[in-house]
């Protein structure tokens, strides 16, 4: 695990800091225009009437609910890299981390939109914040749906803090070494950061609480996502299985999207020296085991579906089987299980590349399982009079193709403004990782040198 | 900010309020003074008579205040009026008893149409094309006074053809009178799903040329042959009271009900046993019944009496019909011709009621009387649990007015070829006519076309000068039900609201155009209401202390025992009634080329058309298919799956005589070699919710007639069907699944 | 305190479909016109199921009203955010239009499918208009809308009753589904008056409810066909 020199560190990871090239504007301007399109076409959703959408009686969740579920899922990435990895500090995760939290800080501002995008009057979605309001009554805290605002809600507040306590001592760095406007703004988001042992040891701190902390509320968030679906009882929604089967599935799709990430900001960005082979091996093993556990949890749900030969569950169960959703179920067991069990599993395939592949399959794998969880169910409840058919309408797909931009979009900017890779981190594990070899197998690894490690 | 800054922005800010609120519309808006009392906010409740089909059923209508956009002197502004909100059936007229069907609730929107004719309007383009200019009522009524004066100088009184609706009533009565006084023939009232077979049939087994009328609530068993009592037939409202009674009215006793049919009603899907039969083949089966009941000594022959004797070998019972004939001819079983008949005998009292497609086969006249026979046989005529016929009021001698009655006019061809001067009253034959008939050609060539419709439908749209009627809710509604009643009715009602735009109450413009004729007709009424109050007059007072036109019209009409002397008596048996013995249908099309038969059927929603511009009514799922602001067809399971139809697809039906396209509807309750159809969509004109909307299956229906009679035998034609394309999107269900999931399916 | 309730006798009903028309002139459902019911938006808060088992010539088809069961146990009430979905203390299940915020997730915890979305503004074709029932509200674009077992006319009947210092009778109470229904299938009335009319339906070995397994504990009784 060999990183380059200090000096050198600073210059490659600050460069798309510093210098900006067309293909940087021309970037954001093509994914600025999708977005643009997406919120034109939210606000004609607005205005016209929510009936420019798909739903109908009786499917009323759709492509949006779906979205939701997908972008609160791949939030699950940060966390439980970052967190995880930290706590039992694995020291490959250095290069991974900010990465990794900045998809989950994008990821939640996206799924978070989604309750509202949903919304049948979302000029009045703030009701949902429990304010003494001239109504006099409170939300409904036995809502799922009011679990979620809470629970969204904490995890972006606790997300965003993840995401930029590490930052400081980075924005420092910047702040040393940039001049004018720039130098006043990075001077503002430094905190008056020094680099004393004190202000460390705060900083170390900070992170351990936060590490633990973010632990249970991204695991209980997903499954407060879960509840939207198994609190209604609906064929093939009612199972106790939702919550732990709904945060695999999170983290699975987590990490595929944070290894398309790393794929990419390695190509882009000239990190290569940084972003090893190994550390895509290693997020490909942990895919792999996401990949077996999701693969655990359907098969255990679809088993005792079938034991249970209700009548309506197995009509949907069916439907999703062999019938008119058959194609997209196999896809989705193909890309989530199938390709990833073949490519993560084979050390042949664990390629960087292999890795790509596997990752963009689980994606797409992984929001075909929440539209196959959605609306094969709703429309085949259990009166068949009342059975529906769902086709999705321009507006959402327009909003679900403008997530993917958004999410890109705002990596972009985030990647041009603040080092992808957190500059001290890696020289931290740089020091500790020369410390101990200096002293010899069983070392301290906290790195006493911290002071030297600025900057 | 500083003190000056803050007085300027306040004067800014003030001023651009005041002149913002200024030339606003609403401040514009002119508010009229009511032409009535009216409390705000709460309900009156008036009478009416439901004018939709030929029931007559009773209304109650809740009325509240109401905002109407109305122009006057130019100006527009608003009023408030008392406006009909919902109607109800009311509770004490004894056809309906409190209830109505989801036609009668639709009624409603009628009045408050958007596409009304709202004045007297005047042909601008070529007839047929639909464009009208605005005429003066003087104008219009001074016009068709000039036509009529015409035939009268010419001689030619007999070339005035009117088309009525078939209601019988006062205003019947009153055009019967105009008719006749002039000299023209009688108004032709050509209703296509009308019962003129059954009622021929009633006078010659019964005397009693009317519809009749079941004692459902008494009765416990029931067999239908084809008759959708429940749904379109007859009186719907009364039947389906009935049928409530029967089955779960009284304590132990629950009666059932047989249905034979070739496709599934909505009636039929109620039975406890469904029969499908052969078309054409319901008479045959009602005589093996009578064999059967005859032969078993289950019942005599001579219990028949007249009714029995209309039917040839009768009285050696029935030699011709043993079971094994009937069930080649029929397709029943002899073991179920001896379950149903057994049913019949021991399940007392029981009744059979005929209907619809059997009596709209070439041998429909047969089977009416066959089945009027059966139930003579089996004692269930005047009997309780069997059928009665409403005692009916002879208006002639209630008003004491004399009789007035016009000659006998020709068929509805014939009549229309031979006129000079057609008049319209809420009629629509050209929709409804065999397209052999050539009715559009024959009217191309009437010099003069009057319509007194509120709708510009197709017929109307022929119209040279149109005289806008009241809707039923805006003038005097009256009806005399000829069934569904045990008891006399005269249903009678005064407007429950005053009249939203231009329009006249088409009795008292008939009127006023009598007394303005070169030779004024003396019409004993001067008015429509006088007309009323003359019978009303006549009959005894329901509540002690009143009389019966002022119970009439708080109660919504009279009903009761009928003074001997207003009672229209029973018919004797006319003279040389040969007995008749069954025939086999006759169908049109050669059995090889069009090797299935065509069902048309009068819609839930529509009836025979009439009713496709109610929007309530196309948004209505349909009862067997959900299907809605739809044409289909329906096809059996195997059928369809041989000519490789699914649901949607679009198909051609074809017979020798045109062909139409509509969606299919994949369907196991009708025979393999059926195909149904609803009436109703099809309309090229008829307001925006029905124009150019699905198809019409009375255009590929061949001119064959009902032997004996005038009707058109609807049931008689033959199809063949291809498949022409996919689904189009023109079928539109509500329902998504039409079955129930079965436990364990795999 | 009264708790409203309802039989449904499936031997009398024939499948007509008076209530559904009644419905839409008692409680200003708009039409949504054929483009839309195409589309799966029509508003039908009653409607008549029908079902076909068998094939020809052996078939038979069965039809059912379906309403808004109102139910005890109501898997609406518990994930509405706002409210909107709530039971009141005389056992309806209301719906409080001006809290609806449109989630639509009392939709899809509904078993019986009888929640329906307002996906535009509604509109009628003047002067369609003037048939609007004042006692109703109209509902915007975003609201769920349902049964509300004719609230309107409890809430008038029990005023009026009040006002004459009497009870409510049984029977005086009828939804517009009931008082249209020719063959009397559809009874309304008090399930904690032991004499009502519907209360004895509601006890008749015939009687059963819609989705029992479900848990849901509807107000509703169908009695099924002898």
């Amino acid at each position: 695990m060999s990183q380059p020199a200090h000096a050198r560190i600073n210059v490659d990871l600050l460069r798309p800091l510093l210098r900006t090239s067309w293909r940087f504007y021309f970037l954001v301007a093509a994914l600025g225009s999708i977005v643009l399109t997406a919120l034109v076409s939210w606000l004609s959703q607005a205005f016209f009437g929510f009936g420019v959408t798909g739903i109908r009686w009786p499917v009323y969740w759709g492509f949006y609910v779906t979205n939701f579920v997908f972008w609160i899922g791949i939030s699950h990435a940060g966390t439980l890299i970052s967190a995880i990895l930290r706590l039992v500090d694995a020291g490959w995760r250095r290069p991974v981390t900010r990465c990794a939290e900045v998809i989950t800080v994008f990821a939640l501002m996206i799924g978070a939109m989604f309750p509202i995008i949903h919304l049948g009057r979302p000029w009045l979605a703030f009701w949902l914040f429990p304010y003494p309001s001239e109504r006099l009554i409170w939300p409904n805290f036995r809502s799922p749906l009011v679990w979620d605002f809470f629970a969204i809600n904490t995890y972006l507040t606790g997300s965003v803090l993840f995401l930029v306590l590490p930052m400081i001592p980075d924005f420092a760095v910047v702040r040393d070494k940039a001049t004018g406007v720039r130098k006043t703004i990075y001077t503002y988001l430094a905190c008056g950061w020094r680099g004393t042992p004190r202000q460390w040891h705060r900083l170390e701190t900070a992170m351990q609480i936060m590490a633990i902390g973010i632990v249970p509320v991204a695991v209980s968030v997903h499954t407060i996502v879960s509840f939207d679906f198994s609190m209604a009882p609906v064929p093939m929604w009612q199972s106790t299985i939702f919550g732990p089967y709904f945060v695999v599935g999170a983290i699975f799709s987590g990490i595929a999207g944070l290894l398309i990430a790393m794929a990419v900001l390695r190509k882009v960005l000239h990190l290569q020296d940084y972003l090893h082979p190994v550390h895509f091996q290693n997020l490909g093993k942990l895919l792999l085991v996401m990949a077996l556990l999701w693969g655990y949890f359907v098969f255990n749900e679809r088993l005792v579906t079938y034991y249970g030969n209700g009548p309506s569950e197995m009509a949907v169960f069916w439907r999703t089987q062999r019938e008119s959703f058959a194609p997209l179920y196999w896809t989705m067991v193909i890309c989530n299980f199938v390709l990833p069990l073949v490519l993560m599993g084979i050390r042949y395939f664990r390629t960087i590349t292999g890795c790509v592949i596997a990752s963009l399959g689980v994606v797409v794998g992984m929001w075909l399982e929440r539209f196959l969880i959605i609306v094969p169910s709703l429309g085949h409840k259990y009166l068949p009079y009342s059975y529906g058919i769902y086709r999705p309408q321009p507006v959402e797909i327009i909003i679900a193709i403008a997530t993917f931009a958004a999410m890109m979009l705002l990596y972009v900017l985030f990647a041009k403004l603040v080092p992808i890779i957190s500059i001290w981190e890696l020289k931290a594990g740089r020091a500790s990782a020369s410390l101990a070899e200096a002293v010899g197998e069983g070392g301290d690894a906290r790195p006493v040198a911290r002071g030297e490690a600025n900057l | 900010m500083d003190r000056r800054s803050f007085i300027r922005l306040t004067a800014i800010s003030g001023t651009g309020a005041a002149l913002a609120s200024c030339g606003t519309p609403e401040n514009e808006l002119i508010r009229f003074v009511p032409d009535e009392d009216i409390v705000p906010g709460q309900a009156v409740f008036k009478p009416s008579v439901c004018p939709l089909c030929s029931a007559g059923c009773g209304l109650t209508v809740r009325l509240m205040d109401a905002d109407a956009d109305v122009m006057r002197n130019g100006k527009s502004g608003v009023v408030r009026i008392l406006a009909a909100k919902k109607l109800e059936g009311n509770a004490a007229y004894p056809v309906n008893a409190g209830a109505l069907c989801a036609r009668g609730q639709a009624a409603i929107q009628t009045t408050y149409h958007p596409d009304r004719i709202t004045q007297p309007l005047k042909r601008s383009g070529q007839r047929g094309d639909g464009r009208y200019a605005a005429m003066s009522w003087d104008d219009a009524i001074g016009e068709v006074v000039k036509q009529l004066d015409a035939l009268e100088t010419a001689g030619k009184q007999k070339a005035l053809a009117f088309f009525s609706r078939s209601n019988r009533g006062h205003r019947s009565a009153l055009i019967a009178h105009f008719l006749a006084r002039f000299g023209a023939p009688a108004s032709i009232s050509y209703d296509i799903f009308g019962d003129e077979v059954l009622r021929r049939a009633n006078a010659i087994s019964f005397g009693r040329e009317q519809q009749p009328t079941f004692d459902l609530p008494n009765a416990r068993h029931v067999i239908s042959f084809g008759a959708d009592f429940l749904g379109t037939w007859n009186s719907p409202v009364s039947q389906g009271h009935g049928y409530g009674l029967m089955r779960q009215g009284r304590s132990g006793v629950r009666g059932t009900l047989a249905q034979v049919e070739a496709r599934m009603s909505q009636t039929g899907a109620n039975a406890d046993e469904w029969v499908p039969a052969k078309p054409g083949s319901e008479g045959v089966i009602a005589l093996g019944l009578a064999h059967l009941l005859m032969m078993e000594k289950l019942r005599t022959a001579a219990a028949a009496g007249r009714a029995g004797a209309a039917i040839d070998g009768w009285s050696a019972g029935l030699p011709d019909y043993a079971p094994e004939r009937v069930e080649s001819l029929s397709g029943v079983s002899t073991a179920r011709l001896t379950r149903l008949a057994h049913a019949l005998a021991e399940r007392t009292p029981s009744v059979a009621i005929v209907g619809g497609a059997p009596l709209a086969h070439t041998n429909g006249l047969v089977t009416a009387l066959a089945v009027n026979a059966l139930n003579a046989l089996l004692g269930s005529v005047e009997k309780p649990g069997g059928l009665f016929f409403t005692p009916q009021i002879n208006l002639a001698a209630a008003s004491k007015a004399p009789a007035a009655t016009p000659s006998p006019s020709e068929s509805l061809d014939k009549a229309a070829a031979a006129a000079q001067v057609v008049l319209i009253d809420g009629a629509n034959p050209l929709f409804t006519a065999a397209p052999e008939w050539k009715l559009r050609e024959a009217l191309q060539q009437v010099p003069f076309i009057a319509s007194f419709s509120t709708f510009l439908d197709e017929t109307t749209a022929m119209a040279d000068v149109i005289l806008p009627d009241h809707t039923f809710l805006e003038s005097f509604a009256e009806a005399l039900p000829e069934s569904g009643s045990l008891t006399a009715v005269v249903g009678a009602a005064p407007a429950a609201m005053k009249p939203l735009h231009d329009t006249r109450a088409t009795p008292d413009v008939l009127i006023e155009i009598s007394q303005k004729l070169a030779r004024p007709l003396n019409l004993p009424w001067m008015t429509f209401e006088e007309m009323l109050t003359a019978t009303f007059m006549a009959l005894p007072a329901m509540t002690e202390g009143s009389d019966a036109w002022t119970d009439a019209q708080e109660k919504g009409g009279w009903w009761g025992t009928l003074p001997a002397r207003l009672v229209t008596q029973a018919a004797a048996t006319p003279a040389a009634t040969k007995p008749i013995a069954y025939a086999e249908p006759g169908f049109d099309g050669d059995a090889t080329q069009y090797p299935l038969h065509f069902l048309p059927y009068s819609s839930s929603a529509f009836l025979d058309g009439s009713l496709a511009h109610l929007p309530w009514l196309q948004e209505m799922p349909d009862p067997i298919t959900s299907a809605m602001w739809s044409s289909w067809v329906e096809i059996n399971t195997a059928t369809a799956a041989k000519l490789g139809i699914a649901d949607g697809d679009v198909v051609e039906i074809a017979s020798s005589h045109g062909t139409l396209r509509a969606p299919a509807v994949v369907s196991p309750g009708i025979a393999p070699d059926v195909v149904a159809m609803p009436a109703g969509q099809g309309h090229r004109t008829f307001t925006r919710y029905a124009s150019g909307r699905g198809a019409n299956p009375i255009e590929v229906l061949a001119p064959a007639r009902v032997e004996g009679t005038d009707a058109l035998a609807w049931a008689a034609t033959r199809v063949k069907v291809t498949r022409v394309s996919g689904a189009d999107g023109s079928l539109i269900l509500f329902a998504g699944g039409s079955r129930e999931e079965v436990r364990g399916r795999g | 305190m009264p708790k409203w309730g309802m039989a449904v006798d499936l031997d009398r009903c024939d499948g007509c479909g008076a209530c559904v028309t009644a419905c839409h002139a008692e409680n200003n459902i708009s039409t949504v016109g054929a483009d839309q019911a195409a589309r799966g938006r029509a508003k039908h808060w009653i409607r008549v199921e029908r079902y076909w088992e068998g094939e020809f010539p052996d078939v038979r088809l069965k039809f059912r009203p379906v309403m808004c069961q109102h139910c005890d146990n109501a898997p609406c009430e518990p994930v509405c955010p706002t409210y909107a979905s709530h039971h009141t203390p005389d056992g309806l299940n209301a719906q409080v239009y001006n809290r609806c915020i449109g989630t639509r997730y009392c939709a899809n915890a509904c078993p019986y499918n009888v929640r329906f979305f307002d996906f535009f503004n509604p509109s009628w074709d003047k002067p369609l208009h003037l048939q609007l029932n004042p006692d109703v509200s109209l509902r915007e674009v975003g609201v769920m809308e349902k049964c509300t077992f004719c609230v309107q006319r409890i809430k008038a009947t029990t005023i009026q009753a009040k006002s004459e210092d009497r009870p409510v009778k049984d029977g005086e109470i009828q939804p517009a589904c009931a008082q249209a229904c020719p063959s009397r299938a559809l009874v309304f009335g008090d399930l904690s008056d032991p004499e009502s009319e519907v209360s004895r339906l509601s006890r008749s070995p015939r009687g059963s409810k819609l989705l029992e397994d479900v848990g849901t504990k509807p107000s509703v009784t169908y009695l099924s066909k002898q």
